[in-house]
């Protein structure tokens, strides 16, 4: 599906991201703890090399200007020797990060936009890729996957909710908590310079399952097989309780059963009214869907990962020509117009195959093998995604 | 502010550094043990020894805290003297399954300093109706992790403003790891002076009392030919330690995967004192899918293994598989290493 990038494209790509990083070098800031950190980066030759270290602002900023990378990393993780190899490097902790992609999040227009072929028999399709070709079988699957503003709004309301458990549940304060849109499809929440820096992979895997409402037991919310409705009553949780307990009671309130009258009764006896229709399968059931409703969808690989490099904030993503940016007011950041940084400069391309799309306010496309002149941000967001390539950019 | 524990206590908790600092007090030396004041508490420091390595059981009774509070040290001296890990371990395990069954009874006042003496762990005491303390989330994972029932996963426990719920006897549960592990420390780092002749006498005999150690067939396995997680339970097995069921699991259902017959299996398993042959040839059959519904159990991932919490992932070794049978087949990314 996508075009291969010739020379002229990638040296239009370099040029526009070496002026961009010439001309805000100031804005580029180090993370706290630079040098405890290792930096990696994608070169726009498709190379990633890891394990270096920088050890002032100006260093990192210069590097840029030089290297001009596809993509910068930094790794979430301090260590003593951060060029060292793994083995060697000395982990000494690590930021508390969750990553959250439109990719992973359920929305209807994806099977507007989301595409996919097959490498081996070409056979195509729309929406979310199958894990294999129906027709050949193959694993062998190509995606074209968009995040439109819908899946990224979609995407953060997953933050927010994940934000309200940080907070809530963890007692994480506010000040420590960072959100940046990815500078693609997606946000990274982290925490700095928390308590929960020591924590090892095991009690980070028990952090990601609790946000994302995996391993929920009916027990824990006072439901047993073979108990009496008596204990269970006495069991179950009111609104006001704290955790996932008080979060489940409280979605409670929003429901209605039929033939249960509300009036002067408690929340338990809502839940065991709904338990005694459903039985114990058929509220095992439902509970899933509240916890799934209610937990955030965050990719638990990441969270659990205390080596993995992320993209550095104020970088631009080598694939859209975005900006990883920080968003001080998550509710009102628009990422399709807040993290578009290039200029309106004109360029001449040849756009392969490109689906309706919107940036910076700006609608463009459906395009169909055809030339076309595009503002430079756009430009950029259609050749990273290798759906176009450069004619003329002077 | 220092914790304050009455006599009575220190012998109940005898491997608090408060009993070992009441111990250091008496300015006792080696050769003092030959007196005959002392021979009840090398008395007690012997059934201490074993009843823990027989039985795996410690009697809680104390007739006199003096005599209990040293017997610990003593009897520390005496496994160290045996000269066997396997016995240390089993030691180890015993001591801390008699402080559990103490605490669990213990006043929360004393729980509470406890915790903050021996963890630095600082409890909240609460009136929650089910819940006796509190403590901070970070305190809990660091230990809650190594269960792997459902009611310690975090998301099923009442958490707020960054701390867990408790129950007494799920505090208790959660130390028992590291009250063995204090002791096991407190043993290996003990350097032993040359020994009266008594003494040395109450060492034969114990070692005459004692069950066999496990066989060494384990020994032979090199680090590095199996998945890290495999090599834990592995280890855990040498040791004699508890390993969970799901541990057990892996190492049957990976063993099989990677062509090993049913009894090559079994005979992995060490002939511990608890060993049945009947038993394990039965579990091990079953998930070979000789027995019950037929069906062979597949070796579980590695996001499975993360959830029950044993991965033990190598970054390099580990780079790129989804399930342990898969270490080793594919190719290593040594670029990553660069």
């Amino acid at each position: 599906m996508a075009i291969s990038m010739d020379n002229k494209t990638i040296e239009f790509l370099k040029r526009t991201f070496r002026e961009f990083y010439y001309k805000n070098s100031s804005k580029i800031n180090a993370p706290i703890r630079m040098n405890e950190r290792e930096f990696g980066y994608m070169s726009f030759d498709k190379v990633m090399i890891r394990h270096l270290s920088f050890q002032t602002e100006g260093e990192l900023r210069a590097f840029l200007v030089k290297e001009v990378p596809h993509s910068v990393y930094y790794s979430c993780a301090y260590y003593h020797e951060p060029t060292l190899s793994m083995d060697e490097k000395g982990w000494k902790g690590a930021d508390l990060i969750f990553d959250i992609d439109a990719d992973s999040i359920p929305t209807n227009c994806k099977e507007e936009h989301d595409k996919w072929v097959c490498k081996d028999c070409n056979f195509m399709g729309k929406g979310k890729r199958p894990e294999n070709c129906p027709k050949c079988g193959s694993m062998r699957i190509d995606e074209e996957n968009w995040a439109c503003s819908l899946c990224l709004d979609a995407t953060k309301n997953e933050a927010i909710k994940l934000i309200d458990f940080l907070l809530e549940d963890f007692g994480i304060s506010k000040d420590k908590i960072k959100v940046h849109f990815s500078g693609s499809r997606g946000y990274h929440v982290t925490v700095e310079e928390s308590s929960l820096e020591g924590l090892d992979q095991l009690a980070r895997n028990e952090i990601s399952d609790y946000i994302s409402g995996m391993g929920f037991s009916l027990e824990s919310l006072g439901i047993a097989k073979g108990a009496s409705y008596d204990d269970m009553r006495r069991s179950l949780p009111s609104i006001n309780e704290p955790g996932w307990r008080g979060r489940i009671a409280s979605f409670f309130t929003k429901l209605e059963f039929e033939g249960y009258d509300e009036t002067n009764k408690d929340i338990r006896d809502k839940i065991l009214y709904a338990y005694g229709k459903m039985g114990y399968k058929g509220f095992e059931d439902f509970t899933k869907e509240i916890v799934n409703k209610l937990s955030a969808n965050i990719d638990v690989m990441v969270t659990t990962d205390i080596h993995r490099i992320f993209r550095l904030p104020n970088t631009l993503h080598g694939n859209t020509g975005m900006l990883k940016k920080k968003c001080d007011d998550l509710i009102s950041f628009s990422p399709l117009i807040d993290a578009v940084v290039l200029s309106n400069e004109p360029v001449k391309l040849f756009v392969d195959k490109a689906p309706k799309f919107a940036l910076k306010g700006n609608s463009f496309g459906p395009y169909n093998s055809e030339k076309v002149i595009l503002p430079l941000f756009a430009s950029v967001y259609l050749v990273g995604k290798g759906l176009a390539k450069v004619i003329d950019s002077d | 502010m220092k914790i304050e524990f009455g006599l009575e206590d220190l012998a109940k908790y005898p491997f608090l550094k408060e009993a070992g600092d009441y111990v250091k007090g008496l300015s006792l030396s080696i050769e003092d043990l030959r007196q005959d004041d002392y021979q009840p508490a090398l008395k007690r420091a012997k059934e201490r020894v074993i009843e823990a390595i027989q039985k795996n059981f410690i009697s809680i009774e104390i007739l006199e805290p003096n005599l209990e509070i040293l017997s610990f040290p003593l009897a520390l001296m005496l496994v160290k003297a045996i000269g066997i890990d396997y016995f240390m371990h089993r030691y180890s395990l015993a001591e801390s399954l008699r402080a559990e069954r103490l605490l669990e009874k213990e006043k929360k006042s004393i729980i509470s300093n406890i915790f903050k003496s021996a963890f630095n762990v600082n409890l909240i005491s609460t009136e929650h109706d089910v819940f006796d303390f509190k403590m901070s989330m970070i305190d809990y994972l660091i230990r809650a992790t190594h269960f792997h029932k459902p009611e310690w996963k975090l998301i099923n426990r009442i958490v707020e403003k960054g701390f867990v719920y408790v129950k007494t006897h799920e505090l208790v549960r959660l130390m028992r790891e590291e009250i063995r592990r204090i002791v096991y420390e407190r043993m290996k780092s003990l350097s032993l002076p040359k020994i009266p002749e008594n003494i040395k006498e109450i060492v034969d005999e114990i070692s005459k009392a004692l069950p066999p150690v496990p066989s060494k067939e384990l020994q032979e396995v090199t680090p590095g030919m199996f998945p890290p997680c495999v090599m834990h339970v592995l280890d855990l097995l040498q040791k004699g330690q508890n390993v969970p069921h799901y541990g057990r699991f892996l190492l049957t259902s990976y063993f099989l995967g990677i062509g090993k017959s049913v009894d090559e299996v079994i005979n992995i398993y060490p002939k511990a004192p608890d060993f049945s042959e009947r038993l394990t040839r039965y579990q091990v059959e079953h998930i070979a899918g000789m027995r019950g519904g037929r069906r062979r159990y597949k070796v579980p991932s590695c996001r499975t293994l993360i959830t029950h919490g044993l991965c033990f992932k190598d970054e390099i070794l580990c780079d790129r598989i989804k399930n342990p049978l898969q270490f080793g087949r594919k190719p290593v990314n040594f670029k990553k290493k660069n």
